[in-house]
Parts: C-alpha cells; structure tokens; sequence
C-alpha cells in the first residue's frame, strides 16, 4: 500500500535522506529503527507530505503523494502523529478529537470513533473538558494517538510514541497500538525503543544517518548481531 | 454626582463595545497568522466609508447596510490577503510577522490615498434621522445609535463565538492558531483557513467601521488612531485572545470615559498608560491562558 522509491531529502544545504526506499503492505506493522537524527522522522514527514522530497518517489495505494498538499494526503488516508504530540493546548480534550475526524469520511464516524477512543483510554473520558495543554505527558501522548485514530486513516504513522513516557504507559500504549492495528489500520511506527518496536511488528529498517542500512523481518531483526550491538546494548 | 458617573459609564460601555469589536478582527488575524495588519484601521475606515455610500447613493440606512459592508471588505480583505499576504505563509514566525508589518505598512500608505480619490479630503458624516435623539432612563440618558451599536457589537462578538466554537471551520482556524502543523495534519487546507479568516478580520474591521462611522465625522485619515486603540485593546487582552479582546475594549473605553470626569481631554492618555502598565507588568495580556 506504501511505496517510497529512492527518495532524497534535503534540509536546506544538507542532505538528511539518501536513496530510502521501504515498503509497507496493507495490514502490516512496519517499524523504521535508528538512533537519534538518523533520518526517521524525516522519512514520516516526508511520507505525510510536510517535505517534498528532492528525487525518488511515495506511492500510496499506487498514487504519487510526494508532491502533493498535506491536507490531501490526510484525505487519502494516512494520518501522522508527530514525534511532539501536536497536541492543541488551548482547545479541550473532546475539541482535540474532533479536530482529528477533519476529513468528510472520518466526521461521519465522529461519535462512534469518540466511544472507541474512550474505551481504549478511559482517561481521555475523564478528562474530557480539560484543556489540553494542562495534561501530563503520558496522557497527552494517549490523546495524540486517539486524535490519530479519529481521522479514521488506513495507514497511521506514529513518531515515537513512546518518547519521554514512563514504562507503565508505554506498555499502555503499545497495548492500544496493537488493538488499533488488529482493527484493520496499517501501522508505520518510529521507534527508539527497539526491543518493543521489534516485538510488535511485521518488519522493520534500519536507519542509519540517513540511508537504509538493513531491513527484514522483525523477528530476525531481533536475533541479528549487528542490531543487538547497536541498539540492544547486549553485545559487550 | 452618581448620575455623572453613571452617564460616564454608560458612555464607557458605548465606545468599549466599538474599540472591542475593532480589536477583535486583529486579534482573529493575529491569532490564527501570527501576522500583524496595522492596516486594520484602514478597512475600518474602508467600512465607514462605503455606509457612507450606502446611505447617500442608495439611501440604505446604515444598520440595514451592515451585511452589505461586511460582504464588501470580506472580499477586499480576501483579494488583498491574496496579492500581499499569502506569499509569506511558509515563512518562520520571526520573519512572518516582520514582513506582514511591512507590507500592511504600505497598506496604511495606499488605502488613505485611495479614500481621498473616492471621496475627497472632506469630512464626511454618516447621519441618519435618528442620529442625536436619545431616551432617558433612570436619569442616563442613552443615544440611539450608541445603543443599537452596541447591540449590534454584542451579536457580532456572540455569533463569531459561536462560529469559532460550533463549526468545523472555527475549530480549525482555533486548531491552526494553537499549533498550525498539527492544525495540517488533521486535513485542515491551511491556505484556505488563513484566507478566509483575513477575509473574516476584515470583514469584523468593516463593520465596526459603520458604527465609527455613525460616532463620529469620516476622514481617509482616520483609520491609524482606531490601529492604535485596535493594538491597545489587543496587547491588554493577549495576543490571540479573541473573546477577551471584546471585554478588553470595555475594559479601555470605562477607564477612558470615567476618567474624562477628573482629567477632561488628557483621558486618551489613559489607555496609553494601561498600555504600558501591561506590557511592563502582566505582557502576556489579561486574558491570555498560560
């Protein structure tokens, strides 16, 4: 369903993205690992359409997407969730889910996906006309991903969504991860926590200053020496 | 001596609800672009003008011509938005800001000029039969047009509430002012949000310029002083605090015509001194949250 071609990406004079290529087939987790500044969350922007990359291609569903307008790659059904929440402080929970069913098709579903979200976050329900911006970290994480999950998008990119959290809610949050993709949404996920990143999905690249430097099955990621040194930490 | 103050206040409350309803196009436009159109005084003048026009070629009693205004400087707003502005949306925010200043510099240049083409270097007044009768009520005496104004001015603030609040679009120019990217990856068509909401500002600028227009003698000059009131009222609410920019305005409008009972002409001072006393005090603005 995603095809990125060779893409090279630039910020400003520097190159940050050089010839990636990755697939993601419907259904499928897929997990882009990497240390920090190694281009991961480049290759989300640029899939969402916030770079234009300078050559090579995003094809989703067969369609080029790389040069179009973000709010159309939105409609087309891929849904980022940044790596900073993105989270608006000063409207309330409830107001930032709806935000999150802006296209036609995902306002039709508003309520019901509202209900969802809730069960999976009772928190949110609570809090739910509280301004965003007075909720903790772990629970601003939580409304990200179910604002993410109110666009009703097929592929959902989600840029380490366990940045900064404590283990508890992380586990919390991958646990909401996997529900959300057994309903049928493809997963695209940035992670520096590779041993869960791994755990979770289908397949998984590395990223490594801003080429490609293995990818493959998650599951033979996880036995491979090379990435048990650089990212498990186990090889000493 | 309570009657003084009282008349006073009623006063206050008058030109408030016109320095808040001034304000609030800019604090819309500010709030949602981050940038800052110190032409806004200039659409006002704009909107006084074609009532003016309404009302001398058509005949068109200037409450009745509200919507009719509000239409015409929606659409200048939106064409100017256009040609000047929309360029420097992918701007960073520093940048933004500075050239939106420049370029509607030239905007408060260019439109006074094209007043004077219009409609001449003369005053004009916008004076329908009911302009200076008034009704008296507990010893105050209330203007019919003051008070229809500010009637008017309460409903403009309550429905764009209301716009801003209840429709998708509202919650979108709100979602583009808090965090525009985020704002974008929600589907929001920023292009579209940020000319429609100039066009909005304009628009809000237009129809407070009937009531200024109602309040006083028109000049292609006049549109810098209500910037400034405009700017005032802005800075003492909080960048961006749309709501509180109306409550500001009140605020502003008591404190100068209350004010006017112990220091007589030196009462315009008074919102220049609350400018500062905020800005070196609470900068974030009254109203503003966090």
């Amino acid at each position: 369903m995603l095809e990125v071609m060779d893409i090279n990406v630039f910020h400003g004079d520097i190159q940050a993205l050089w010839d990636v290529s990755m697939t993601l087939q419907d259904g499928e987790i897929v997990t882009l690992i990497g240390a920090n500044g190694a281009g991961k969350s480049t290759i989300a922007e640029t899939i969402a359409g916030f770079i234009i990359p300078a050559s090579g291609s995003v094809l989703f569903d067969g369609v080029r997407i790389d040069d179009e307008q973000v709010h159309k790659v939105v409609d087309m059904g891929i849904c980022l969730v940044p790596e900073d929440k993105g989270i608006f402080p000063s409207m309330n929970v409830l107001e930032n889910l709806e935000m999150g069913a802006f296209t036609a098709k995902a306002r039709k579903a508003r309520d019901e996906t509202i209900r969802t979200i809730y069960e999976l976050f009772p928190i949110l329900k609570i809090r739910s006309k509280q301004l965003a911006g007075t909720l903790s970290g772990g629970e601003q994480q939580m409304l990200a991903i179910g604002r993410g999950i109110m666009s009703k998008a097929k592929l959902l990119i989600l840029d380490e969504p366990s940045l900064g959290l404590a283990p508890q809610i992380t586990e919390e949050i991958f646990e909401v991860v996997y529900q959300i993709h057994k309903t049928g949404v493809s997963i695209l996920l940035v992670e520096q926590n590779v041993h869960i990143a791994l755990g979770l999905a289908n397949r998984a690249y590395i990223i490594e200053n801003g080429r490609v430097t293995k990818h493959g099955e998650a599951r033979a990621l996880l036995d491979d020496e090379h990435v048990m040194d650089a990212y498990l930490g186990t090889g000493m | 001596m309570i009657q003084m103050f009282a008349q006073s206040f009623v006063n206050g409350v008058n030109l408030g609800a016109l320095y808040g309803l001034a304000a609030v196009g800019l604090s819309l436009a500010f709030g949602v672009m981050k940038m800052m159109n110190v032409a806004h005084g200039e659409f006002i003048m704009l909107g006084s003008y074609i009532a003016y026009w309404l009302f001398m070629l058509f005949d068109i009693d200037p409450f009745l011509g509200i919507p009719i205004v509000a239409f015409v400087l929606f659409l200048i707003g939106a064409v100017l938005y256009k040609l000047l502005f929309s360029g420097m949306v992918t701007f960073h925010e520093e940048l933004k800001l500075k050239n939106s200043l420049l370029v509607a510099f030239g905007l408060f240049l260019v439109l006074p000029e094209v007043a004077k083409l219009l409609w001449t270097g003369d005053e004009r007044m916008l004076t329908p039969s009911y302009s200076g009768s008034s009704f008296g009520l507990f010893g105050v005496r209330f203007g019919y047009v003051p008070t229809i104004g500010l009637l008017v001015s309460l409903a403009v603030i309550t429905l764009l509430q209301l716009f801003l609040n209840k429709t998708y679009f509202g919650k979108s120019a709100r979602a583009t002012a808090d965090n525009w990217k985020a704002a974008k990856m929600m589907g929001v068509n920023d292009a579209r949000t940020y000319i429609i909401t100039f066009a909005i500002g304009a628009a809000l600028a237009g129809i407070a310029g009937v009531l200024v227009g109602l309040s006083g003698a028109l000049t292609p000059g006049m549109g810098i002083g209500w910037t400034i009131k405009a700017l005032i009222v802005v800075v003492l609410a909080g960048m961006g605090s749309i709501g509180g920019a109306f409550i500001a305005g009140l605020i502003l409008g008591v404190a100068e015509a209350v004010s006017a009972i112990f220091m007589g002409p030196y009462a315009i001072t008074v919102g220049l001194i609350l400018f500062l006393l905020i800005l070196m005090f609470r900068p974030q603005g009254l109203f503003a949250r966090g």
